[in-house]
């Protein structure tokens, strides 16, 4: 090592380090030049297009806000770093599932409680984000569009056979019955992908695990078994049994076929229904854009009032708890909830907007389930409350397979007192 | 040919190291230097990439991390509750069931199409290459062809046989053996290389005077091949048993798993369990277990093996 070098090279060094960080740091949001930039984490990738357009209008109305749109793949392990690192975004979206609930829990987002935009919204849909979880006493997040998760079903076959959509339990049978003798495959099975089980199992398992059931479960712990309260084995042996009926219809071959497949034979016209949630009709138009195709709810009850449609929260808005910048988010986020710019995004999305009085699409799929969110007959996906670490797809699976509810109902009890044993809740000590 | 055969004989022979010559000793500072170089950035890049996450992932074992935010730590906890979970000691189960019928399967193949491979068969070279394609395949991509073929056109091949008609994958019982058959399948050509060149270092004056004393082939196998490729032959088992031990992307490809958790794999489960199941700590320490597992088995199977090697 040269003295000469060194002699310059130090003192250039610093110069230089120094007058890098002085233009970062003015390239930081820094309000005294008139312009706070939001970082908004979108967690979407189908909805990229349509929120870059809503970022266009909002800033030509507001010039002194800049939104940076952050579309992340593995939103949910990513939001993760981001919080453990106190780097929470500005706005953020999410799916609300199981994960959501357990941020909110710890307290990382904002409280909307007070926030006038929280009376525009269906309080049908902000009951489903409650139950996910929320810190205690907070509104932690505002549903911004639902998905619903129905039967999907062929109009024109319907109209052909001449049936109606059916209301109750024995309908519905008669209806697959009628469709058999008719020569027509009433579903299509897609096993192969596991979990395609599970939209039938969250709707037909939503009827026995109304109101306080989860809580029950949680309370039970390491001790559910059929002799419990409440357990698996004791309340879901109807559920069970009416899901491995409806897969009595599929046609052959259904273990071994995929999602996909099953999208394309039903946009084909080869079965008359799907047990898939709207969130199938896009792939499915793609495919063949004239059908039309709607949507009923299970109806696993002998009372066509007591139709419960699960829907769950395919979008949540919130925001960090620690960002500087409250005001100008809260801005956006209010324009993000204006009713023609909700009614637009759930358009292009093929799903339902949660702010009262916003018109929902044309979209036959989306005008069948509308009057259910009307009423508030919506309730949420029974498995964001059954923690990942159990194979619920699996187990659902195999069931479907052998037939054989009680093994089902007596390992999903054993994996919720295992689970509920081995979990030791961290203390943040 | 010489020089790899002569170092798994040297390595596996638990050999005494030959003393060098001190004479190399002196003036050799250079030499050495230039070899520290060479040497160092990859035990600093293996230290950094493998060993650290290994000691990190140990030590998260004795907390309850869920891969984000707080944590405690708990001691044993997760390691008692792994020997009380079924779904955890199925997966061993199925893992050990698989390697061991996988390893002898692999091993009995590959030395049988191995001696063909060695006698003076008509365009010998272009048999062996076609017996080499499937290592060159990846696995992942190959499973999902034999995963069309199993679930769409076996079936239709095999329609009058129950168990295929119905998609075997789908099979609670015998799922396994389809993805035994897959991974028998690929392993074999790298065994086959390995065997081949092993018995390449017998010298066929062995075989003439065994023949002119009047042994049978099969005498001249048992007495004559086999015990002077058991040095290749234990190389080949280790490696089987400790590969098959690990399966995963016959499996994801094949079965993912399923049908239920009938498939699954200990590595599959860690790799489910601890990340989309956020049990992090928990799989951390059935990871810990299964990495000591896997080194008890193989210096089991170094000792037995190697007493028995013969040389010559």
């Amino acid at each position: 090592m040269k003295p000469t070098a060194s002699r310059f090279g130090r003192p250039a060094a610093v110069l230089a380090l120094a007058g890098l960080a002085a233009v970062v740091g003015g390239c930081a949001a820094n309000p005294s030049n008139g312009v706070t930039t939001l970082n908004f984490f979108q967690f979407k990738g189908e909805a990229l297009n349509d929120f870059n357009a809503i970022i266009e209008d909002f800033e030509a109305e507001n010039p002194d806000i800049r939104v940076i749109q952050n579309q992340v793949p593995e939103a949910d392990t990513i939001i993760r770093t981001l919080l453990v690192k106190d780097k929470a975004p500005d706005v953020i979206t999410l799916n609300a599932n199981g994960g959501f609930g357990k941020l909110a829990q710890a307290g990382v987002f904002y409280d909307f409680s007070d926030e006038p935009v929280l009376e525009t919204i269906n309080p049908a849909v902000q009951e489903i984000l409650a139950d996910l979880g929320n810190k205690e006493g907070e509104v932690n997040g505002l549903g911004y569009v639902n998905n619903a998760n129905g039967v999907i079903y062929n109009q024109e076959i319907f109209e052909e056979q001449g049936l109606e959509v059916p209301e109750t339990w024995d309908e519905f049978i008669a209806v697959c019955d009628a469709l058999v003798d008719a020569g027509i495959t009433p579903f299509y099975g897609t096993l192969a992908d596991s979990w395609t089980g599970l939209p039938s199992f969250n709707a037909l398992g939503a009827y026995p695990s109304q109101g306080d059931f989860w809580d029950q479960m949680r309370e039970e712990g390491e001790n559910v078994g059929p002799d419990s309260e409440v357990s698996f084995q004791k309340d879901f042996p109807d559920a069970m049994d009416q899901q491995y009926q409806l897969f009595s219809y599929m046609q052959d071959g259904y273990r071994g076929k995929t999602y996909d497949e099953g999208n394309a034979a039903f946009a084909n016209g080869e079965v008359a229904m799907l047990l898939q949630g709207i969130w199938a009709i896009n792939p499915v138009k793609a495919v063949n854009p004239d059908i039309r195709a709607a949507i009923f709810p299970y109806p696993a009850v002998d009372d066509p009032d007591d139709r419960l449609l699960v829907s769950g929260v395919d979008v949540v808005v919130t925001m960090g708890k620690t960002t500087p910048h409250k005001e100008e988010a809260m801005r956006f986020i209010d324009y993000l909830f204006e009713k023609d710019v909700i009614e637009q995004f759930a358009a292009s999305q093929n799903m339902v907007p949660s702010v009262k009085g916003a018109e929902i699409s044309d979209d036959p799929s989306l005008q069948s389930v509308k009057p259910f969110f009307d009423e508030g007959k919506i309730t949420g996906f029974i498995d964001h409350q059954i923690p990942p670490s159990i194979p619920l797809a699996s187990i659902d699976q195999q069931f479907l397979y052998s037939g054989d509810a009680d093994a089902a109902l007596a390992t999903l009890d054993s994996e919720w007192a295992k689970v509920a044993a081995r979990t030791i809740p961290v203390t943040g000590e | 040919m010489a020089t790899m055969t002569e170092a798994v004989r040297a390595s596996s022979t638990g050999g005494t190291a030959r003393k060098r010559a001190t004479r190399l000793r002196s003036g050799e500072s250079r030499a050495a230097a230039t070899f520290y170089w060479m040497v160092w950035p990859a035990v600093v890049a293996f230290a950094l990439f493998h060993t650290l996450p290994v000691l990190i992932g140990i030590f998260f074992s004795f907390t309850n991390y869920p891969g984000y935010g707080d944590w405690n730590f708990i001691g044993f906890s997760n390691y008692i509750n792994l020997f009380k979970d079924d779904r955890v000691l199925h997966a061993y189960g199925f893992s050990f069931l698989f390697a061991i019928v996988a390893t002898i399967l692999t091993n009995v193949i590959s030395l049988s199409i191995a001696l063909g491979l060695n006698a003076k068969i008509k365009a010998r070279n272009f048999w062996r290459g076609i017996y080499f394609v499937p290592y060159v395949l990846a696995i992942l991509v190959i499973g999902y062809v034999f995963q069309f073929f199993f679930s769409n056109s076996l079936p239709k091949i095999l329609a009058g046989i129950p168990l295929f008609a119905d998609n075997i994958l789908t099979n609670e019982t015998w799922a396994w053996t389809a993805i035994v058959a897959l991974g028998v399948w690929q392993a074999c050509a790298f065994a086959i290389i390995i065997y081949l060149s092993g018995l390449q270092t017998i010298p066929g004056e062995l075989y003439e005077a065994a023949s002119i004393d009047g042994a049978s082939p099969w005498r001249q196998f048992t007495s004559i091949t086999f015990p002077l490729i058991s040095a290749f032959f234990t190389i080949n088992v280790v490696l089987s048993l400790k590969g098959f031990l690990q399966v995963f992307d016959q499996v994801v490809a094949l079965t993912n798993g399923g049908p239920g958790t009938a498939t699954e794999s200990v590595t599959l489960l860690i790799f489910r369990g601890g990340f989309s199941g956020g049990e992090f700590a928990y799989q951390s320490a059935n990871a810990v277990v299964f990495f000591i597992v896997i080194t008890i088995v193989s210096l089991l199977q170094f000792r037995v093996l190697q007493r028995r090697e013969a040389d010559f």
